[in-house]
């Protein structure tokens, strides 16, 4: 059963269009890597899931409507700074509709799971750049989701950062969450079980990470034979 | 050098706030240069027992006052239209059409001190053998404090309820946590209350300063009800509030929403009359002052302080004002959107 359905999406932006007639299925329970260069609709098409975006064409699922079904980690840091790790948290599962004895197990578990649980009274803007991003990412997790959109979570993130972090998707993944991400590096898509490349707006290739390799060392040196 | 080229070069891309600060100065030269006049004139009057034509004309000569074509039966009747705010002036004339009293609104400092003005010259004019004895209500001292502060009262919550609610928005869209808040199941009302709740306290503690301030520093009388006065208030910070959502819906950045907040709470002050009356105001900007809540809101706050007015005195004004509330809120709701394209 697919999480996620993209049917002809179109997205325009200032005048552009970004999005054109994106077509794409994630199943329940499947890992996806979403690649692409800068400017490829990446983050718009991780938006119009999210019903952060109206389409101007085709169809989105969940999109608006799915909202509690869906956690979505975006790119840089959307939480307070002035408030502490525990009160972010603390609002969000509030915002959630979570009652406080279910929102205090959910805060402990999420933040052992992403070892936070020692920074839980700093203000969240102090933390780490990698830090925030396990933060967004346990804010996220908060309500339980069924499908995870992560946008480039581990952009400017210190290589041992993003190793725990990817040990943490791996783990959410294996819990039977529905994720797609979204990357600019190819090294990080090569961890999912599918991967779409996006190019301009459209998805010009997409399959297993093998399907996609070929009889080339990376999933770069593919894509790159490719473009040349 | 490189860096005045590049605030130039910034500030040509940002058309808006390009727009503000040229405008801005413009379009408040213009508005001082019509409001800001302390000569009152048309000051609304009524005759009280009998007519007289020659009276009216001296009354109306010079432009000081436009006398009412109805004459009120008594001083009873004469005070009730001074309470409701319908004339801020009743001469009493006896059965030979001679002015032989007046009574005069003080709760309109600047009319009320022309009034007096020109009822004293008009009496010395007359060569009468006594002076003509005026009586002025609510505020017979003409001191300031009991004009001004609750004025005070509106202006301050216009600043709360616009600046600070359209600046609170847009940092938060600005820092990207208004995005974090979109993708959540709250509704777009959940969300614009969540908002405004806030201010709404913050702005009532102001007012309950100002309330303290006021009849304790200032002894400035409270004549009618408290109660009234909050629900009203309440009326009058919806409107606000819808208007700081509105700024937050227009302005990119927290500079535009701050200029843009200026540009509505500076037209408010000059044309409200908070300082100047609206009858020393010309039709050519008058009809912005219709436009203002802080217009209908001042004769609510001064007739609740000043006249121990009730809800049967300012029906006009609660109207108007509830009218203003429901559509701005409504506008307001309706930019407001929890998708961000």
């Amino acid at each position: 059963m697919a999480e996620i359905l993209l049917s002809g999406l179109r997205k325009r932006l200032g005048g552009a269009e970004v999005l054109h007639g994106v077509n794409l299925e994630v199943a329940a329970g499947d890992l996806v890597g979403l690649v692409g260069p800068d400017g490829a609709g990446k983050t718009t098409l991780l938006r119009c899931i999210a019903g952060l975006y109206r389409p101007d064409g085709g169809t989105v699922e969940p999109g608006n409507e799915g909202q509690l079904r869906l956690g979505f980690a975006q790119q840089g840091f959307h939480l307070y700074a002035e408030l502490t790790v525990a009160e972010n948290i603390a609002f969000l599962g509030a915002v959630y509709g979570l009652d406080r004895e279910s929102l205090a197990a959910r805060a402990e578990e999420l933040l052992a799971f992403a070892g936070l649980g020692a920074h839980r009274d700093r203000p969240a803007g102090e933390l780490s750049g990698g830090m925030q991003q396990k933060l967004t990412l346990v804010c996220s997790l908060l309500h339980g989701p069924a499908i995870l959109l992560l946008d480039e979570p581990t952009t400017g993130v210190d290589p041992l950062s993003r190793r725990e972090f990817w040990e943490l998707i791996e783990r959410l993944h294996l819990d039977g969450a529905t994720i797609l991400l979204a990357s600019a590096y190819f090294d990080e898509v090569e961890r999912c079980e599918r991967v779409v490349y996006l190019d301009e707006g459209r998805v010009v290739a997409q399959g297993t990470p093998e399907q996609l390799r070929g009889e080339h060392a990376s999933l770069e040196a593919a894509f790159l034979a490719t473009m040349a | 050098m490189a860096l005045v080229r590049k605030e130039f070069l910034q500030l040509r891309r940002d058309r808006r706030t390009l727009g503000l600060i040229v405008g801005m100065p413009v379009v408040l030269l213009l508005v001082f240069g019509y409001a800001a006049s302390f000569d009152v004139k048309h000051i609304r009057a009524e005759l009280v027992a009998h007519d007289s034509p020659v009276l009216r004309r001296t009354l109306a000569l010079g432009g000081a006052f436009t006398v009412a074509s109805a004459v009120a039966p008594d001083v009873a009747a004469a005070r009730e239209d001074l309470k409701r705010g319908t004339t801020l002036v009743a001469v009493l004339v006896d059965a030979q059409g001679r002015p032989v009293g007046a009574l005069v609104d003080g709760s309109q400092l600047l009319a009320a001190s022309t009034a007096l003005r020109e009822l004293q010259r008009l009496s010395a004019g007359a060569n009468s053998v006594r002076p003509l004895p005026i009586l002025t209500l609510y505020n017979p001292g003409l001191r300031s404090a009991d004009y001004m502060v609750p004025g005070l009262i509106g202006f301050l919550l216009v600043q709360v309820g616009v600046m600070i609610t359209a600046l609170g928005v847009v940092r938060e869209r600005e820092r990207g946590t208004l995005e974090q808040l979109m993708i959540t199941p709250l509704s777009r009302l959940e969300l614009m209350l969540g908002k405004i709740i806030p201010y709404l306290a913050i702005a009532f503690l102001d007012l309950v300063l100002i309330l303290a301030v006021g009849l304790l520093v200032f002894s400035v009388p409270l004549r009618g009800s408290v109660p009234l006065l909050l629900v009203l208030t309440a009326l009058f910070l919806a409107s606000t509030l819808a208007i700081g959502l509105l700024v937050s819906t227009v302005a990119q950045n927290q500079q535009q929403a701050l200029q843009t907040a200026m540009f509505i709470i500076i037209p408010q002050i000059l044309l409200s009359g908070f300082v100047f009356p609206l009858a020393s105001i010309p039709w050519g900007v008058r009809w912005i002052s219709y436009a203002l809540p802080l217009t209908y809101f001042l004769p609510i706050v001064r007739g609740i302080f000043l006249k121990g007015s009730t809800i049967a005195d300012l029906w006009l004004q609660v109207s108007v004002l509830a009218g203003m509330a429901v559509f701005f809120v409504a506008l307001a709701t309706s930019r407001f959107s929890k998708q961000l394209g």
